[in-house]
């Protein structure tokens, strides 16, 4: 197929394995979903020590399942990037633990503590929930298929994360004080999260006209904030100063501008001193258990 | 048969007999999840990743069951796990020993080695005269069969290559001690009670001598010996139950407990009231 007969065509789960598509396309495709991916593993690895850290029984098995999950949504995602038969799994994951792979920017930052966890759960997940409703129309059928299952299981991230995040805007004066200091730090990379403005995203404009995204990271961002300002203010956070945000036509506007952008980049590149932590501690797990893959490598599937 | 239905109608020694037999089978099921939890985001492949987390949350599920037949006696979750001291866990220390960062041999040879222990230990309790007890013996049962064969089936791909039976062959001297260890009473004084209320229909040293046979015949079968350990004097020196001087065991609880204790949980109840300022 050509690439001007691919942007004719392209619409919601427009295209599959049968179709020949432009290398183009492919490359394109596998790079949004590979990122997606890794992502899932990613933020599966940044909560997995609250799993142990959970304060209680019920918890420890909804942080353990969550963790599985992200996992399970790491594999269905690889399986559709690797339908477009541009990389196998083994490679992207070789990608990921050799520091070429790239993945969302709140999964290079460390969490070690317990009120963090809301941040990832509920915001980062809701983050996440309203990208892949999108999603669901993307034109590479196998990527919006798996978002029906993902969707579904992240709507129980959330409630978790919602609700461990009640819980400590409930709790004691000083769980609110935590909750609302991580709030504070982790605030500006939320907003972040939907990737960097629509003038300086490179890939956006070709994703869009082959049917891969169907809405601007801009766009994203501005929806995600007139949801979730008000569920942050509603369990009596208090919004920091900055970036500042201003109401228009009764919609909340974020001003980009105040937002860390050169930070921003340099986690995108894998360049920040959380990114080699994280992915150098998920690189050594990943080797560590090499000598196994070499051991079953000669089964047959 | 005498029938005990339920916490209602024990006495003090019959309540301290479901303790001494519950307590060790509660702990053993929770600090194993633990360590199987380690494993998440670090198994060799995503599938044995997701595997593995379906046998930790298993585990975790049974440890509830467990906990459950004691809280009815009297005690509730923090009591149970967040603020009970290191020392009076139960666990046997196979349960709590860490491992080398990607033995995944440990992983999947622990794994066999509890589970066929817990086949025969469940075995012995399905006909419990305490009926809380034999109830939970059906839905626990068919959970462990699936992860002895989830093991064991792993046991035989790692044997596949001289190096890969090694690694097994190395997990199996190192663990096979402790659990035999699993064997040990959590309270021998209270044995003879356990038994002659028939809590539990087979004594502990004929459920060892069926694991070692069933052990054995397994491991011969794949070329991988079993170590052969002199009963009692072979046993590790902190082979089993309370034993508070592992220090993998203190690391470990000191994790688990750390949330709880840096929240200060045990000074406001949640379930008590949804708005406390302390």
């Amino acid at each position: 197929m050509e690439l001007q007969e691919c942007k004719a065509r392209a619409g919601p789960r427009e295209f599959g394995p049968h179709d020949d598509l432009p290398r183009e396309y492919r490359e394109a495709a596998t790079r949004m979903i590979q990122f997606h991916a890794n992502s899932e593993i990613m933020g599966a690895y940044l909560e997995r020590p609250f799993i142990r850290q959970s304060p209680s029984l019920d918890r420890k098995l909804a942080f353990s399942a969550k963790v599985q999950d992200e996992i399970g949504h790491g594999q269905l995602l690889y399986r559709a990037a690797e339908s477009l038969g541009v990389k196998t799994r083994e490679e992207m994951l070789d990608e990921l633990a050799n520091g070429e792979g790239k993945f969302l920017n709140c999964f290079h930052y460390p969490m070690t503590e317990w009120w963090e966890t809301p941040m990832i759960a509920f915001f980062v997940d809701g983050a996440a929930m309203r990208r892949q409703a999108t999603i669901k129309r993307t034109s590479w059928e196998p990527y919006a298929h798996a978002m029906d299952k993902i969707c579904f299981e992240e709507g129980f991230h959330i409630k978790h994360g919602e609700h461990i995040m009640r819980e400590l805007a409930t709790g004691s004066r000083r769980e609110q004080q935590l909750l609302q200091e991580a709030f504070e730090e982790w605030w500006p990379r939320i907003l972040q999260f939907f990737g960097p403005t629509d003038d300086e995203s490179t890939h956006h404009d070709f994703a869009a006209e082959v049917g891969l995204k169907t809405m601007s990271n801009d766009e994203l961002r501005q929806a995600f904030l007139n949801a979730y300002l008000p569920k942050a203010t509603e369990y009596g956070l208090e919004i920091p100063d900055e970036p500042r945000i201003r109401e228009e036509d009764g919609r909340y506007v974020v001003e980009e501008d105040d937002l860390d952008w050169e930070e921003f980049w340099a986690v995108a590149n894998n360049d920040y001193a959380g990114s080699h932590e994280q992915i150098d501690a998920r690189a050594s797990a990943h080797d560590a258990v090499a000598w196994v893959r070499a051991t079953i490598s000669g089964e047959t599937a | 048969m005498s029938s005990l239905s339920g916490p209602d109608v024990l006495s003090a020694d019959e309540r301290a007999a479901i303790e001494a037999l519950v307590f060790p089978l509660a702990d053993d099921e929770f600090v194993l999840a633990e360590r199987y939890t380690e494993w998440q985001v670090r198994a060799p492949t995503l599938e044995s990743d997701l595997a593995l987390a379906n046998v930790a949350q298993d585990e975790l599920g049974h440890a509830r069951l467990w906990y459950d037949v004691v809280a009815d006696l009297g005690y509730d979750e923090p009591e149970l796990l967040f603020e009970r001291d290191p020392d009076a866990f139960y666990h046997a220390s196979l349960c709590a020993l860490p491992f080398e960062t990607g033995d995944w041999a440990d992983a999947v040879v622990r794994s066999y080695l509890y589970d066929t222990a817990e086949g025969l230990r469940l075995d012995s309790l399905a006909g419990s005269a305490y009926a809380p007890i034999a109830n939970r013996i059906e839905r626990i049962t068919t959970e462990e069969e699936y992860h002895r064969e989830h093991a064991a089936t792993w046991i035989k791909r790692l044997c596949v290559d001289s190096e890969g039976r090694q690694t097994v062959q190395n997990a199996v001297d190192r663990l096979y001690p402790y659990a035999l260890a699993l064997f040990e009473p959590g309270e021998p004084t209270q044995t003879d009670v356990i038994e002659s209320l028939g809590l539990r229909t087979e004594s502990l040293p004929s459920l060892r001598g069926q694991w070692i046979q069933t052990t054995s015949t397994f491991f011969d079968s794949i070329d991988v010996s079993v170590p052969v350990v002199e009963l009692p004097q072979g046993l590790p020196e902190d082979p089993g139950r309370h034993d508070p001087h592992v220090a993998a065991w203190l690391s470990l609880y000191d994790d688990f407990t750390r949330t709880y204790r840096e929240l200060d949980r045990a000074h406001t109840p949640t379930i008590t009231s949804e708005h406390n300022d302390g």
